[in-house]
């Protein structure tokens, strides 16, 4: 109850001020639109299947930019934990590219892929890559030694201790790990699309922008908050696997 | 008697730290010999050597057969069920089926028919223990070693947990190196006690016990290799 009601009657208390200022005429003319006008461009974009459109566009790009850094991140982040050398040679640089806002990355995204979906991915491709790494590392250095210990014990070698001890010991962090990256993915696709595309939730803000029509900015940012919320969740879903759940309670 | 663990002259050095030196232990088939000594005097250090895990820096260890370590943190898998843990610890060619009766034996011989499907954080130390010794005796090795098993205990689970690992062992006998600070836990269970001294540790004092391993305060002969213990170790 509490879960659902609480955030519904903030919610609605937000709204209640937006609208109660607005009609007081607080805003300057053209700075903030009414919530009837944000309404009423819902409606209108989705009536044009432009906002649908949009949404996948940017989901996309998210999950190609995603999947990709986490497929390069973890095999990398494993050799960089389990190997004291790597880890010695590879950690420093790894912290300075996470330093790094991938947004610093926008002039070479471009002049390496052009135009089109390729630098946009790029861009997520980067924000995802450095974090997962680091948390996969980090993990897979923290896993304790007893369990390798028994491991030889159980006359475990090469890549089944990878895949039978390394691997479960860190799915827990890795599942944590993954849900604030998709997060900052998901945070970064917006300005990652405010270049070289045409489509997708940042450029619609964009061109909503270039159009002077805020209504359709805080279309476009509701929608991107509220997207946001859902990967949460479905990301936060995977810490209820079974087998996972001794890294959360314990 | 035949000597499954046979060490000779055994030195282990952290850097510049000696941690064991010129240590000669033998252990016998079934035997049970407790090692004592004070915390920090190379005690599970000692494990690592005679589970293969550390190579001796000077002298020969000899192992006759395969061991499996009961270690003082918990080694059991927490991402696997009590049930998964302890197959784990089956020899690999086990079929399908054999695999499942026998996990199911060991489930029962341990109590813990009802907890198959439970993962190690539901269970509480008393029961972890137990399926890590499940999961260690169901391998049929010759060897056990014991790393403090049950310091993490309370009182009372300890001492319960010392009368089945006894009791397991008439039934399934092995030879078994247990650690331990706790010189009455000691006194209690073993064939023979190895008093260690501090660091470098070497055997200071081996005492042999009465026959029986479930022994109380009252059982004659323990008060007095307690006292013995103690006076080697300087504690009294």
């Amino acid at each position: 109850m509490q879960r659902f009601l609480f955030p519904a009657l903030v919610g609605l208390a937000v709204l209640a001020i937006w609208w109660g200022a607005y009609a007081a005429g607080m805003f300057p003319v053209g700075t903030v639109p009414s919530p009837v006008e944000v309404a009423l461009a819902f409606k209108s974009e989705l009536a044009s299947g432009r906002l649908v459109d949009d949404t996948i566009a940017s989901l996309y790009r998210v999950a190609w930019g995603f999947v990709t850094a986490v497929l390069a991140a973890v095999p990398l982040g494993l050799v960089v934990g389990r190997h004291a050398g790597t880890r010695a040679a590879l950690l420093p640089w790894i912290n300075f590219f996470r330093s790094l806002s991938p947004i610093a990355w926008i002039p070479f995204a471009i002049i390496w892929f052009g135009i089109g979906d390729l630098p946009a991915i790029f861009i997520l491709f980067i924000a995802t890559f450095f974090q997962v790494v680091l948390a996969t590392a980090a993990a897979a250095a923290a896993v304790p030694r007893v369990y390798y210990r028994v491991a030889e014990e159980l006359g475990l070698r090469g890549h089944h201790v990878l895949f039978q001890i390394t691997l479960p010991a860190i799915l827990p962090q890795l599942v944590t790990a993954l849900r604030v990256a998709i997060g900052v993915a998901w945070m970064v696709v917006v300005a990652a699309e405010m270049i070289a595309v045409r489509s997708g939730l940042g450029f619609l803000i964009v061109d909503a922008r270039n159009g002077l029509r805020m209504d359709l900015v805080v279309c476009g940012m509701i929608t991107i908050g509220g997207i946001g919320i859902v990967l949460d969740i479905l990301f936060s879903r995977l810490s209820r696997i079974r087998s996972l759940r001794w890294g959360f309670e314990q | 008697m035949t000597a499954v663990l046979e060490l000779k002259g055994v030195g282990f050095d952290y850097g510049a730290l000696s941690v064991i030196d010129s240590l000669d232990l033998t252990v016998a088939k079934n035997e049970l010999v407790v090692c004592v000594g004070p915390s920090g005097c190379g005690k599970s250090t000692l494990l690592s050597l005679l589970g293969g895990h550390l190579a001796p820096m000077r002298g020969t260890i000899d192992r006759r057969g395969q061991s499996r370590t009961i270690y003082q943190a918990g080694g059991l898998f927490p991402w696997l069920t009590v049930r998964q843990n302890i197959a784990r610890g089956l020899p690999e060619k086990l079929a399908g089926s054999a695999q499942a009766s026998k996990v199911g034996e060991w489930l029962e011989i341990m109590r813990l028919a009802d907890f198959g499907d439970h993962y190690p954080h539901q269970l509480s130390g008393g029961m972890r223990q137990r399926v890590e010794i499940a999961r260690a005796l169901a391998a049929e090795t010759d060897i056990l070693l014991m790393d403090e098993p049950f310091s993490a205990l309370d009182y009372q689970s300890r001492n319960r947990m010392r009368r089945e690992l006894v009791a397991t062992l008439v039934e399934r006998p092995r030879a078994v190196v247990f650690v331990t600070h706790d010189i009455e836990e000691a006194v209690q269970i073993a064939d023979r006690v190895v008093v260690l001294g501090t660091r470098p540790a070497n055997v200071r004092r081996v005492l042999e016990l009465p026959p029986g391993r479930s022994r109380s305060p009252a059982t004659p002969g323990v008060a007095e290799a307690e006292q013995a213990i103690m006076d080697e170790l300087g504690m009294s």
